[in-house]
């Protein structure tokens, strides 16, 4: 910091026998204005660190943080807007969700469904992840993982989309069964748990391919070798060096998965049933329409927020150890 | 020394990606064959076909002003999120900063929270702030949503950049403010074109957010959620293939531009 004082100093002794560059840059640090106003803030320590500050925390403090305080804050409201007299606090919003079961079983539903769409997604990507990173040769490894990336650049409701014309009654799976003579009539597949699932899988398997992929890459081969030369199976290759060296793909896929299945809110209202109604669909519900009920809305937000939250945080420690770092 | 891993089971590897392949391509390439079916339902099998629909999108007035609503969003949205996502990375990349960690994880708190619970907590903000929902109040959700992915993709890039380089430009005799413009921002290009695309993709794809915090006029994940729900008609799906078309191209392109520049 020495050295950045005294070239401050210089600088502002002589302006004009700072050096000069080429193209726009050089007209706009050339000009009068530049020095009274740019330059004096990228020549003041003080108020260079003052601009490098503020904005960004600014930023944060309103826009990250203020909009969940704002929901807290409602979320113990008996009303929003508040009555003339002011605002009346009151848990009544958080006792109303453990009293009644219309909002408490869906909850639980949304909980285990997140759950279990995090575990099979999981089982079914890590082998892909291993081919990729492990068996294909590096010089294919980009067009193998480009084939699965492809369609992840398709939207989200153009893939829901999809999903729906391939499980529909006259889509194509009941389509092709029906052609092959398996059944007579078609399978209901759609607006289920069934066509759920598969949707916000098909949605959401990215998110645990890309950390998988890059663990497992990361595993170096001599490891795996030693362990071959030491007299291991493939299963206990996979069990015992494989598996714990791709622990924090697998601890960030799973959580990433996790947080995005448990907040999706397009998938549900288009592939799920009357059967099948999950918490995201009730919260929302609580916000549009002619029921205006935002303080119960809020207050199931922030126990939705803080349940996922806990969830994915427990389960860092349990499988992670402390060593877990979320990046 | 030979390697072990080909020991592996390998065609039951080869045979699961092979098959999550299908399984990803497979409804997309039916969707896309559909919009080709010169027929008023959807459904198999295909036995004629036309490009009628194609005629029908190109011409359709709510589908075109959806696309440019869409894309003015995604322009704005990415401008203030490239802006403020990479002024963060430089405040927690600065040297001597206190609670580092604390800005980082609250930097990337949007991306952390799930996505409905994020579009409700902005809901009940511009409610209380009194700021009217509509096209500003979507820009500002998206930008929320987007920063923290910025932050990630400069800060990964600004660690493997040497410290040096500003230093020399300082002792050369550039002010901060030119030292930025001509040492870290170019130094920055690849992150940057990777965290612009990634924001100009998520701001089109985002539904939930503009599901609450919009306004009368819809945008293209709008457009397409009103017509599925509406009743299906081969004419989403030759709406969703042009759409998929243009951003499965952009993404293309920028996989391929920041491969290269990385090499």
């Amino acid at each position: 910091m020495m050295v950045d004082s005294s070239m401050t100093e210089t600088a502002k002794v002589s302006p004009r026998a700072g050096p000069s560059y080429a193209g726009w840059i050089g007209k706009l640090v050339a000009s009068p204005l530049y020095a009274a106003t740019i330059g004096l803030i990228a020549n003041s320590h003080k108020t260079r660190l003052v601009l490098l500050l503020a904005i960004p925390l600014v930023w944060i403090v309103t826009l990250h943080i203020g909009p969940i305080y704002q929901m807290a804050r409602i979320s113990i409201m008996d009303n929003y807007p508040p009555a003339p007299g002011g605002p009346v606090y009151t848990l009544d919003n958080y006792r109303l969700f453990f009293q009644e079961p219309l909002y408490f079983m869906p909850f639980l539903r949304s909980i285990i469904f997140a759950v279990c769409v995090t575990a099979t997604t999981l089982i079914v990507v890590y082998p892909v992840a291993y081919y990729v990173a492990k068996v294909v040769k590096p010089e294919n490894r980009t067009r193998a993982l480009l084939l699965l990336l492809t369609p992840f650049w398709a939207g989200e409701l153009i893939r829901t989309f999809s999903v729906i014309m391939f499980l529909a009654n006259r889509g194509a799976v009941n389509v092709f069964l029906r052609e092959i003579g398996l059944i007579d009539r078609p399978i209901i597949l759609l607006y289920n748990y069934f066509s759920l699932s598969f949707g916000v899988i098909y949605l959401i398997s990215l998110f645990m391919l890309l950390p998988l992929y890059s663990a497992i890459e990361k595993i170096p081969s001599s490891l795996v070798d030693a362990a071959a030369d030491l007299g291991a199976g493939p299963w206990q290759r996979f069990r015992r060096v494989i598996l714990p060296l791709s622990k924090d793909g697998i601890i960030s896929g799973c959580s990433l998965v996790y947080l995005t299945s448990i907040g999706v809110f397009a998938a549900p209202l288009l592939l799920g049933g009357p059967n099948s109604t999950i918490f995201p669909e009730i919260i929302a519900s609580l916000f549009h329409g002619s029921s205006d009920k935002w303080p119960e809305g809020a207050a199931f937000s922030i126990l939705m927020l803080a349940v996922s939250l806990s969830t994915v945080g427990l389960f860092m420690r349990v499988v992670g150890g402390r060593t877990v770092k979320l990046m | 020394m030979r390697s072990y891993f080909s020991d592996f089971p390998k065609t039951a590897l080869q045979a699961s990606y092979w098959l999550f392949v299908i399984y990803l391509l497979l409804p997309l390439a039916l969707m896309m064959a559909i919009s080709f079916k010169d027929a008023n339902f959807v459904a198999f099998p295909i036995d004629k076909w036309t490009l009628k629909w194609y005629a029908q999108v190109l011409q359709d007035k709510q589908f075109l002003e959806a696309c440019l609503y869409s894309i003015f969003i995604a322009v704005m949205t990415t401008l203030f999120a490239t802006i403020i996502g990479v002024w963060i990375a430089l405040l927690i990349s600065a040297e001597g900063i206190m609670a580092r960690s604390v800005i980082f994880a609250l930097a990337c708190l949007p991306a952390v929270v799930p996505g409905l619970i994020n579009a409700i907590s902005l809901r009940i903000f511009i409610r209380v702030l009194d700021i009217p929902t509509g096209t500003g109040a979507i820009i500002l959700g998206h930008t929320v949503h987007a920063v923290p992915f910025v932050v990630i993709m400069v800060l990964t890039r600004l660690r493997s950049m040497p410290n040096n380089l500003v230093d020399a430009a300082r002792d050369l005799g550039a002010d901060s403010f030119v030292a930025f413009m001509r040492v870290t921002l170019p130094y920055l290009v690849p992150a940057l074109a990777g965290g612009m695309v990634f924001c100009v993709l998520t701001s089109i794809d985002d539904f939930v957010r503009t599901f609450f915090l919009g306004g009368y006029q819809t945008t293209l994940p709008m457009l397409i959620f009103a017509k599925v729900q509406g009743g299906m008609s081969p004419e989403i799906n030759a709406m969703a293939t042009l759409v998929l078309i243009v951003t499965a191209a952009i993404g293309l392109y920028a996989e391929h531009f920041t491969r290269r520049s990385r090499m």
